[in-house]
């Protein structure tokens, strides 16, 4: 029989389009905002579309359950559980997003505006679910292409202009990169299907580690590394951050950090469902370059944070040093091949739980940013945020919570986070030849970074609790921006005191099967 | 009857979250709000207290010795009164000492054998009965020193003090680690705020700035060592665990095996980083002075009282049985690190002590001293040594937040605390030197008075002569010059204060500057009350926590006995009494808990 015809590749191949669903109704009212929003202009109503656009593509995720591609090897997006994840992380965020940005859309490009964030969340959304090369390199155009819009849409000032351009032109680049290496992938092994590459690659280097595969991955985590803010990649995010305008600037620190990380993950072959069999385990050295990338970006991004007065590109810093956090995960989720005896953190798991905390804390800073701004008189050094806790006790008092999750600690969700990180960081096997005692290493170096993290966070708490006001900011009263403030700040406290149904939804997303081996204690 | 009083425990960390919560929607009466509420909580202390003791005292005298030549049994706290408990389901025999409440799991498992879990693991035992009684009571004094120097913004400021509070109890009485650390991290914010924002001087947004990142440097590495540690010492079956009495069971069955003694050094310098801040111990104790100088005065007594026993309650209820051979190590016997630093910070404290002008920091000082003194008798890692630091943490958080207390009287009146600026009160204010030479004499350990009994415990444990190269004894001797030395300076402040000619300061108010009022003198009577009868009686303390004080001790001699070898010739210990666990209920009982894997050897 023709082996095209067979009924699997069949089902495969056609069901495909079942399985994005959700995104399929986010990308179509972006469509229509995009062709009626020049001749029907108005706030209220794309705002309204868009929230109704999120609902549906939360009813259909709920609703219609496909039945995951029979062929792995051949679809080209998957639904294993970690999409899932990804997927309502994305959702979730989207309505966030649509909330926190009310005040800087305006009447004459609301429509513009929305579809742009509707197709960023759906290119996230579809990240997740990417088993193809080429569907992994879209999904991510399809972030960035709309994040280059949304730079410049809201003002046009010159500085605005230049955090358009600046990104807009690294992150061309990133993506050739990202194309070079993926082209490395594709001459090896001739598919662009992911699950195929990483079956090929695992096998192949459990021989003797391919140079040229490896060459790949280095690539490929370049050019993410871009997208996740990893130092030395990290350089346009505080200009980027200062110049954007600040609901764009909360996308921009959360949306390509989720898509950067899940596509590494994806690529490196450590969300699948044995991660204990991966194509670049320990011995080939790449686990290492994470290693030190971690280092790296946690340590340059608190060390740089210290020295700012400006709050946008102290959040910026924050977030890259954030990232290098988010980067143990991956660290640990490389040490799964030299495992022995049960598993608790996977690395996988900490990562998802911690980026679902870090967009909670994130997001909501900036939203108060958002909220406490209006056009001629934004907030942007951290002398604007004096006395706040006097003239705006609510949204002071969230903005306070998402800096103590910041910092980690306890009953905010920024400590569940870490906490499973440092867990995964210390138990990931010490004893193995190339990264001995380096795992334990790092735990203690970001348990240092987050001390001296603490410093600059702690400064604006003290600024807006223990000085009097000195220009008090005006409050722009948007109703939506304040809903969405509570609503994270509210979040970030539950998934810190109970964080249980987080870890284990993060967990069903990333699993770690049963020791292979039999455990030596 | 029983289950209702585990309800109790449960309400003694929720009452001072609500209260916290409740306490600022009364405005300006905020005052009489937060000492009503605390009121409830110490009768609600009060109750839970009555019900205990009877418990606690039955475990001591259940106490058996050890049969020479048998393998030592192993060692655990068991808390009494677990909300959450599996095994109660109205039958109050089939307590498991376990909870059910689960807050974070990093497995999944069968219902018998879950998987690693944080849980919300709260109980009563002999070492936090009486902290968390501490907690109340210097509580009620803050809130009472406080009465007139708030006036601005009270409503926060009490919110504030009882999430003080509300951190420092459910430290007390947490068993699982991580809810240890979470509660022991709470306490930054409401300092960080009190401090800052209500400080007296300048100086006051950076000593919250320093307080917060200082303690929280250290703690962060205690969370390290806290998760090696847990990491470090799986369950026989491979799981691991984060509730204290099951991970010291397993680190009592793992000692020797895996684990180079680098890791362990490395994991135990990280574990008491943050104890060590918070204490403080010398050279950590840089962010006391300041903070303690700032802080306004009802603050400073809660910070003395009970933040800096967060920090030896975390060395007793952590560090000692979880990493004993290190604790010995690097304690008073073998390298004597943290006992040589703890030496140095008695005589420093002491004598920057004697240099101060200002009462306050001589107090925050000699405090220093004798934090220094009760680290010591910790390390000493004996039933004298340990019995009597755990007893000191009683007496100091009374005795130094009493001196405090004190302070607050010339500041209501005066606004400084000067010693330069005053001579002659004994005459001026008779009652209120009356009180002040009690709590005086009791900071220095007159017979009769609290501190006396801790001190004797500690020095007798001090003498262990089990130590190679009579090196203990030179640490015993350290303690009695920080003792005498505590005599003289408190001794010259009391000099210089009320006797001498009458000086005093411009008062604050005009008018006849009256003595003690009926408001201050229920705050000072009250603690000078409780230090004579804590001297008088200190038996009634002792008794209940004898049999966790045994389980320490037994910890403490086996790891000397493997890190020095056997006891010197010629040296007879006594003969250890061992408290032995109740026997838990058969698997199956409980309402699906699992059986707890360390069954006792059967004798």
């Amino acid at each position: 029989m023709n082996p095209l015809s067979d009924p699997a590749v069949q089902q495969t191949l056609t069901g495909v389009f079942r399985l994005a669903v959700p995104e399929i109704v986010l990308l179509g009212t972006a469509c229509l905002a995009f062709l009626v929003g020049p001749f029907v202009p108005g706030r209220r109503l794309w705002f309204g579309a868009a929230l109704a656009a999120v609902a549906g593509a939360m009813a259909a995720a709920v609703l219609d359950t496909p039945p995951p591609p029979e062929l792995p090897a051949a679809a080209s997006l998957l639904a294993d559980p970690a999409a899932g994840f990804v997927r309502w992380l994305a959702l979730a965020s989207a309505a966030v997003f649509l909330l926190v940005t009310w005040p800087e859309v305006g009447r004459g490009f609301a429509a513009e505006y929305y579809g742009c964030l509707l197709v960023a969340v759906a290119g996230v959304s579809l990240t997740g679910r990417a088993n193809d090369l080429v569907t992994l390199f879209l999904a991510l155009e399809l972030l960035s292409i709309p994040t280059y819009v949304l730079l410049y849409l809201p003002a046009q000032a010159r500085p605005n202009q230049e955090a358009a351009a600046k990104y807009f032109l690294l992150s061309v680049l990133s993506s050739a990169l990202l194309l070079f290496g993926f082209s490395y992938l594709y001459g090896l092994t001739g598919t662009t299907n992911l699950t195929a590459i990483v079956d090929t690659l695992t096998k192949a280097n459990a021989q003797s580690p391919s140079p040229l595969a490896l060459l790949a991955a280095v690539l490929v985590v370049a050019a993410l590394g871009f997208r996740v803010t990893a130092v030395p990649f990290h350089f346009y995010a505080p200009d980027v951050y200062e110049g954007a305008p600040a609901g764009v600037a909360a996308q921009l620190a959360f949306l390509p950090k989720v898509a950067g990380f899940v596509a590494l993950a994806r690529v490196l072959g450590l969300l699948v469902a044995d991660p204990r069999h991966q194509p670049f385990p320990a011995d080939t050295q790449l686990p290492l370059l994470l290693w030190v990338l971690a280092v790296l970006t946690m340590s340059v991004g608190n060390v740089m944070a210290l020295l700012q007065d400006n709050f946008r590109r102290l959040m910026a810093y924050s977030s890259v040093a954030h990232g290098g956090y988010l980067l143990i995960g991956l660290v640990v989720a490389g040490s799964l091949p030299d495992a022995r005896g049960p598993v608790e953190v996977g690395g996988m798991d900490a990562v998802l739980v911690y980026l679902a905390a870090y967009g909670a804390m994130t997001v909501g800073a900036f939203a108060v940013v958002l909220y406490l701004g209006t056009p001629d008189r934004p907030v942007e050094g951290v002398d604007d945020l004096a006395g706040l806790g006097e003239s705006y006790p609510v949204t002071a008092g969230c903005l306070a919570v998402f800096l103590f999750s910041l910092i980690g600690l306890p009953l905010t969700a920024g400590f569940a986070g870490k906490l499973l990180l440092f867990v995964g960081a210390f138990e990931a096997p010490a004893d193995t030849p190339s990264m001995t005692h380096l795992y334990r290493t790092l735990a203690v170096i970001a348990a240092v970074n987050s001390a001296v993290g603490a410093y600059y966070y702690l400064r604006v708490v003290g600024v807006m609790y223990l000085r009097s006001p000195v220009r008090p900011p005006a409050d722009s009263g948007a109703l939506p921006t304040k809903l969405a403030v509570l609503a994270l700040a509210a979040a970030t406290v539950v998934f810190g005191v109970y964080p249980d149904p987080l870890v284990r939804a993060a967990r069903q997303a990333a699993p770690v099967p049963a020791a292979t081996q039999p455990a030596v204690n | 009857m029983i289950p209702t009083f585990r309800i109790l425990v449960l309400l003694l960390v929720a009452v001072p979250l609500l209260s916290a919560a409740v306490v600022p929607l009364f405005g300006r009466a905020a005052r009489r709000a937060a000492l009503v509420l605390a009121l409830l909580q110490a009768g609600l202390t009060a109750a839970v207290v009555l019900v205990a003791l009877p418990v606690l005292n039955q475990r001591g005298e259940s106490m058996m010795p050890d049969t020479p030549g048998r393998a030592r049994p192993i060692q655990r706290f068991v808390p009494e009164f677990v909300p959450g408990d599996p095994g109660y389901r109205g039958n109050p025999d089939s307590s498991t000492h376990r909870t059910g409440w689960t807050l974070l799991s990093f497995g999944d498992g069968p219902a018998d054998r879950p998987g690693p879990r944080v849980q919300f693991y709260v109980g009563v035992d002999g070492l936090n009965v009486w902290l968390v009684a501490l907690c109340s009571l210097m509580m009620l004094a803050a809130i009472l020193v406080s009465w007139e120097a708030v006036a601005d913004r009270p409503g926060p400021f009490y919110g504030w003090l009882f999430v003080l509070q509300a951190g420092a109890v459910g430290a007390f009485l947490s068993f699982d680690l991580i809810l240890f650390y979470a509660f022991f991290e709470l306490t930054l914010i409401p300092s960080f705020f009190l401090i800052g924002r209500w400080g007296n001087g300048p100086g006051r947004r950076d000593a919250a700035r320093k307080f917060f990142l200082y303690t929280l440097g250290g703690s962060l590495l205690t969370l390290v060592g806290l998760v090696g540690v847990v990491l470090t010492n799986p369950l026989p079956d491979g799981r691991v665990t984060f509730a204290l009495p099951d991970l010291m069971a397993a680190v009592q069955q793992r000692t020797g095996g895996p684990g180079s003694a680098g890791l362990q050094a490395g994991l135990f310098a990280c574990l008491v980083a943050g104890f060590l801040v918070k204490v403080p111990v010398w050279p950590l104790h840089t962010w006391m002075p300041a903070a303690y100088r700032e802080a306004p005065i009802g603050v400073t007594i809660l910070l003395s009282a009970l933040l800096a026993k967060l920090g030896t309650f975390g060395l007793l209820r952590i560090v000692l049985p979880l990493m004993a051979d290190a604790a010995v190590e690097y304690g008073l016997y073998g390298r004597a690190v943290i006992g040589v630093l703890a030496g140095v910070g008695i005589v420093y404290g002491a004598l920057c002590a004697y240099a101060q002008r200002d009462i306050k920091m001589m107090v925050a000082y000699g405090s220093l001293s004798h934090l220094g003194f009760l680290v010591l008798g910790l390390l000493a890692f004996n039933t004298e040594g340990v019995g009597g630091a755990a007893l000191h943490m009683v007496n100091h958080g009374v005795s130094t937040g009493a001196l405090f207390a004190l302070l607050a009287f010339l500041l209501d009146r005066y606004r400084t605390t000067d010693m330069r600026a005053f001579g002659g009160l004994m005459g001026r204010f008779p009652r209120f030197a009356v009180l002040a030479f009690v709590v005086c004499l009791a900071s220095i350990g007159l017979p009769g008075l609290n501190n006396f009994v801790s001190e004797m415990l500690m020095m007798a444990g001090l003498f262990d002569p089990r130590a190679g190269g009579g090196r203990v004894p030179g640490f015993a001797v350290v303690a009695a010059a920080g003792i005498f030395l505590s005599a003289w300076y408190v001794l010259t402040m009391l000099r210089r204060v009320f006797f001498g000619p009458p000086a005093e300061p411009p008062a604050v108010a005009g008018g006849p500057v009256p003595d003690i009022d009926g408001r201050e003198g229920v705050a000072l009577g009250g603690l000078a009350a409780v230090c004579l009868l804590l001297g008088l009686f200190p038996q009634v303390v002792l008794d209940p926590m004898e049999a966790d004080v045994a389980v320490v001790a037994a910890i403490g001699d086996a790891a000397r006995d493997r890190v020095e070898g056997p006891a010197p010739k010629g040296y007879v210990p006594p003969a250890p009494r061992r408290f032995r666990a109740p026997d838990p209920p058969p698997a199956g009982g409980g309402g699906g808990l699992p059986p707890p894997p360390f069954p006792e050897p059967a004798d």
